[in-house]
């Protein structure tokens, strides 16, 4: 692996966004493939802070520093795809709307989750907590976002999600989505019982669904 | 003491920062930071640790936490502010007795210190965990008929008369006043009508929280719950909850569930900032108790190693530098009718009572099932007690949670490990445990004897 590639494996894994900017500008200067940075180099140090993060050995923050120094070593990227690679937007491997749904305000699965999906490749918009399922719906359509991923920690919160999925029906609109529940609570059986797409256990899991069902 | 207003005050202009910044750049480095500035590591074989010092770092890096960061408003995005002083006079305030419940029945719940020659009280119940309607009054009492259960408390009605419950609807207000009467009924039929209780737990939003502080319901005497959000967050919903206790007098429990694994990193950096949670909730949350409930960041229960370890720490802490009637949930992974619950019980319950704790359970299969009942309560109330009994010291605490461990820990790499609900483990007439999960227990309590633990 070159020396360029090595820098930039080493900033995401470390949560450096100055340094993942740094050499990230440092790769392309020494006339590096952006598309090799990004599939060498950021998205496998997002894989390594993954793993880390199952293992136990990184904690949520290690966690949201990697997404923070993938998105600024993207900021220097994205715009050499673009130069290089008609319709680079396609290397994102899809648009996200993460949020906890109103009345809850646990965000931390649902913080997890979008970091892991971040760091896999997606383009995530998290919506932050307690928030009103029809602003969901308005995001998911203003962005043109694949995946709605939705999470409820409370029991009594829950219903919400099961609103939104038929408040997407009743608008017409819910063949356009991918939709992802999660929360201490929701099972299987329930998230299939409301018509949800999907559930999983984990982040990790819920990052692997993801890829599954939007085929990237 | 710091007057309420000026709190509403301070989160209304106090300085603004982005949610995501106040997480990362407050609460994660400024804990990374005293972790290393008070150079305290985390061992795994030492989840009760018997090093003074080790206590004593944690309070004053939590304590410096606090003066430093102050706490979030999400509803406002800004810094609430306190100076030294006032978390000084915070800390002095922090009540040494507490009347709970009335009558004979009244319970005073004490700033426990290590050593203590007061053994902790026992509040019964299975906290916030979701149960049925139609078995929600014979759980309730299958607590309260316990001798050793001191307090009560309960799990979230999910559904009233056959309708769901939603957070911040009407239904809220009918779920939590439901709840209240179940217990007001239980508390009877147990024969204890005057016993305290931390209830209106199916009060997710401040909605069923204020329908209730009436006498009929939960009486001045009660306690509720004023969240600390994670992590050293407040928001208006919650603040709510606290004004209303002013006038009224209901006695206010401070919650805090640190994620062991989220800001703070590992067990050090967690401790740290549940020491910091309890210093801002003295005067956020008017808390005259503190809850201790760390949460796993993957597993949930409070009886993995890193909870546990957060858990001696922080009780520690306070009872060495600043005692406070601090009442630590039981949040076990396994639920009714297993034998790792029993384990998991026994573990948590004997690392809480040395550590200067009162004790509150279990909210058994993580508080997310209803499968859970009276009988683990008892055994909750039982290996506490034998603890205190045989005065057992720290490092004989840790000796014990390091031979229990083992005979649960694979729970947590297993697909959980959640039993079988109330109404399969108790007969819902008597209300009494059935006859095998009855002798699950007695052979557990046999083999634990057997080791020495004198149950």
């Amino acid at each position: 692996m070159s020396e360029h590639l090595a820098k930039v494996i080493a900033a995401i894994i470390d949560g450096d966004a100055d340094a993942a900017e740094e050499s990230a500008q440092t790769a392309l200067a020494a006339g590096l493939d952006p598309l090799q940075i990004l599939n060498e180099g950021l998205m496998r140090g997002a894989d390594d802070v993954g793993k880390r993060f199952e293992s136990g050995e990184y904690f949520l923050p290690e966690l949201m520093l990697a997404g923070r120094a993938l998105k600024a070593a993207m900021d220097i990227v994205k715009p050499a795809l673009l130069e290089k690679y008609a319709g680079a937007d396609s290397q994102v491997k899809g648009t996200v709307v993460a949020a906890t749904v109103q009345t809850d305000i646990h965000d931390i699965g649902k913080n997890i989750v979008a970091s892991m999906l971040t760091a896999a490749g997606f383009e995530v918009v998290d919506m932050g907590v307690d928030v009103p399922i029809k602003s969901i719906i308005d995001k998911a359509e203003e962005l043109g976002a694949q995946v709605i991923a939705l999470s409820a920690l409370l029991t009594t919160s829950m219903p919400f999600i099961k609103d939104l999925i038929e408040l997407l029906k009743a608008r017409g609109l819910r063949e356009k989505y991918i939709v992802l529940v999660g929360g201490a609570s929701v099972t299987e059986e329930w998230a299939k019982g409301i018509g949800a797409d999907g559930t999983a256990r984990n982040a990790a899991e819920a990052v692997k669904l993801a890829r599954e069902l939007i085929g990237a | 003491m710091l007057n309420y207003l000026e709190v509403l005050d301070r989160a209304n202009s106090g300085p603004y920062l982005s949610e995501e910044n106040w997480d990362l750049e407050k609460v994660a480095m400024t804990a990374r930071r005293l972790v290393k500035k008070y150079k305290v590591e985390y061992d795994p074989n030492e989840v009760v640790t018997s090093d003074p010092a080790i206590a004593d770092a944690i309070y004053q890096a939590g304590y410096e936490m606090a003066v430093e960061l102050g706490a979030y408003s999400r509803s406002t995005e800004r810094i609430i502010q306190f100076s030294q002083d006032e978390i000084d006079q915070g800390i002095r305030d922090m009540p040494q007795t507490l009347v709970m419940g009335e009558g004979k029945d009244a319970r005073t719940l004490r700033a426990r210190r290590l050593d203590d020659d007061l053994p902790p009280l026992f509040f019964g119940g299975s906290p916030g965990t979701p149960i049925p309607e139609r078995y929600f009054l014979p759980n309730v009492i299958s607590y309260m008929q316990e001798p050793l259960i001191d307090l009560a408390t309960c799990g979230t009605l999910t559904e009233v008369d056959g309708r769901e419950v939603r957070t911040g609807n009407p239904i809220e207000i009918v779920s939590t006043r439901r709840e209240l009467q179940y217990m007001r009924q239980g508390l009877k039929r147990a024969g204890r009508p005057g016993m305290g209780m931390l209830a209106a737990q199916s009060s997710v939003s401040e909605l069923g929280d204020l329908a209730v502080a009436h006498p009929d319901y939960l009486r001045p005497c009660d306690s509720h719950l004023v969240p600390v959000l994670n992590e050293l967050k407040m928001d208006h919903r919650n603040i709510s909850r606290a004004v209303n206790s002013l006038e009224y007098g209901m006695i206010n429990a401070s919650l805090p569930c640190v994620i062991v694994g989220g800001l703070g990193g590992g067990p050090v950096g967690s401790a740290i900032i549940n020491v910091a949670s309890y210093l801002i909730a003295n005067l956020t949350c008017l808390a005259d108790y503190h809850i201790l409930h760390p949460i796993h960041v993957r597993h949930v229960a409070t009886s993995t190693r890193e909870v546990l370890w957060v858990i001696s720490a922080t009780g520690q802490a306070f009872a060495r530098n600043a005692p406070a009637i601090i009442v630590a949930d039981i949040y076990p992974k396994s639920g009714a009718g297993t034998k790792e619950l029993l384990y998991e019980t026994a573990a948590n319950a004997i690392v809480n009572a040395v550590t200067g704790s009162h004790l509150e359970g279990c909210g058994s299969a993580d508080g997310n099932l209803p499968h859970c009942s009276g009988l683990e309560a008892r055994w909750m109330a039982e290996c506490a007690l034998a603890s205190h009994k045989m005065k057992m010291t720290l490092k004989e605490a840790n000796e014990w949670a390091l031979k229990l461990l083992p005979k649960y820990e694979h729970v947590f790499t297993q697909d959980g490990n959640p039993g079988l609900p109330f109404d399969q483990v108790y007969d819902l007439q008597t209300i009494q445990p059935k006859d095998f999960w009855l002798e699950m227990y007695e052979e557990v309590k046999t083999e634990l004897k057997d080791m020495g633990l004198k149950v």
